[in-house]
């Protein structure tokens, strides 16, 4: 457990950092960030699924200028690290139910995740105070590794959350003996109601025209599909 | 003239750009830790070094890979102004002129249309092709940014003001529009997926499965379309479907 809270710390901790101060190169993205967490904690059926569900969630979000958006990176990795350890402690990769309370637990953290972006940004402007008192007496190295020390707090904060989402499935684990099989099939069903909904979100949020006649359109392809395969 | 070294160490250094992001001065703490080796170079005056990063610790703000254009841009002004060719306010004013536009054309091109078009089509791709859905998307996305990214750099660089020329070319705006009915159409394709509960690639829901998944999902579009709070909707849908197991 604890080598599973340091690893997720530290990957949470640099996909936190990916997301904004480096590269963005999309590997914080929901989808890409619940895989690869999914991957390195031997539940990739949990990273992908999870992670599908928060890429429709987040998918028209954006951070313009200095207006953040709910952070997208920190619910996917925390819903994948609590729901893999639910799998771990029945000693098998973890189910749609599982999923379902990750989703559900780690969902406001979109919201938390933003609230701390916005407090460590505030913070930030200490560094360029240094930066323009380094620069006054001619520190132009010191002045420019302003830059790279601000990375400091998010990564702290970001690996903070993330281990502790992993000990919090540790924790959780503990009442699965109390879960009975109706509130575990109405889970299950659950994951399916979260997937749709984000997938709605995601299209009534879309900036694109004549979106309402897409989803007709795709509705009637798998409406068509799905009844010539049940039949 | 700047060493072909120097230029890729302040490329690699522009992708830190956002590192100590502030509502203070936003970018500028990246602006000067990328500029920080050419400045170097160009000036072997400390006064003149000094008065260089003055000048760029000022507010700046634009995407952060069109970031990479500007900077490729300044180097060029800058350059221009260590050989006593032009003044310092000619910078200055380049940056004040470009990165407010140029960040609305990167903000509406690739976070508003082809992150969400190609992170749709990898959703909908996920129930046939599982994890490779995430690297499908790493890679097509990549394709386009580090291309980008790479490209204004040598531009901005190479001829500064021509930014604009070559961005005005790509006709990002006719692109957007596009990608986001893509964006829309895949995202619906992947709810209706999702209704159907597409499992290694054959759907398995029961008919009333798919006609409570088909109302949850209409309402869930309507809400969303009048505004109302995803994270509300969401759990909302949760709750919904599952009541309706219960009273199955």
């Amino acid at each position: 457990m604890i080598l599973h809270s340091l690893l997720i710390a530290l990957w949470g901790g640099l996909l936190g950092l990916e997301r904004r101060a480096f590269l963005q190169a999309m590997i914080s993205r929901p989808l890409i960030a619940a895989t690869t967490t999914g991957l390195l904690l031997g539940d990739i059926s949990a990273g992908v699924h999870i992670g599908l569900v928060f890429e429709l969630f987040f998918l028209n979000r954006a951070s313009l200028g200095a207006a953040q958006a709910d952070h997208d990176t920190l619910p996917a990795v925390a819903a994948t690290a609590l729901a893999s350890q639910l799998g771990t402690a029945f000693g098998q990769p973890s189910n749609a139910a599982m999923w379902t309370v990750g989703i559900l637990l780690c969902a406001p953290l979109g919201a938390l995740g933003r609230w701390f972006e916005n407090r460590l940004d505030l913070r930030a402007q200490r560094y360029i105070r240094l930066a323009v008192g380094a620069a006054e007496v001619g520190e132009l190295r010191r002045a420019g590794r302003q830059n790279l020390i601000a990375m400091w707090p998010p990564f702290a904060m970001y690996a903070a959350i993330c281990g502790a989402a992993v000990a919090l499935g540790n924790l959780l684990s503990l009442a699965l003996p109390w879960v009975s099989a109706g509130l575990s099939r109405s889970l299950t069903v659950a994951y399916a109601g979260l997937g749709i909904a984000a997938a709605a979100i995601a299209v009534g949020e879309c900036r694109a025209p004549h979106r309402a006649w897409m989803v007709g359109a795709a509705a009637g392809i798998i409406v068509a599909v799905t009844y010539g395969a049940l039949r | 003239m700047l060493s072909r070294a120097t230029l890729l160490r302040v490329f690699r250094r522009a992708l830190f750009i956002q590192a100590g992001f502030n509502p203070l001065a936003m970018q500028s703490l990246g602006l000067i830790y990328a500029l920080e080796p050419a400045i170097e170079e160009l000036y072997s005056d400390p006064e003149r070094r000094r008065d260089a990063i003055r000048r760029h610790l000022a507010v700046f703000n634009t995407h952060p890979y069109i970031a990479a254009g500007l900077i490729g841009g300044i180097l060029n002004h800058e350059a221009r102004i260590a050989r006593g060719e032009e003044s310092p306010e000619a910078v200055l004013h380049f940056k004040r002129s470009l990165m407010g536009p140029l960040a609305a054309l990167g903000d509406g091109f690739f976070w508003l249309s082809l992150r969400p078009a190609l992170g749709a089509v990898s959703v909908a791709l996920a129930p046939w092709i599982g994890g490779w859905a995430a690297l499908a998307f790493f890679i097509a996305f990549n394709a386009v940014h580090v291309f980008f990214r790479a490209q204004m750099f040598r531009v901005g660089w190479q001829r500064a003001e021509g930014l604009v020329d070559v961005l005005g070319a790509g006709q990002l705006p006719k692109w957007n529009q596009r990608l986001r009915i893509l964006a829309a159409g895949a995202a619906a394709f992947a709810g209706t997926v999702l209704v159907a509960q597409i499992d290694r690639g054959r759907p398995i829901a029961e008919m009333e499965d798919i006609l409570g998944g088909f109302l949850l999902g209409a309402a869930t579009y309507a809400a969303a379309h009048y505004r109302a709070r995803p994270m509300v909707l969401l759990y909302a849908a949760a709750l919904a479907a599952a009541a309706a197991s219960m009273l199955k």
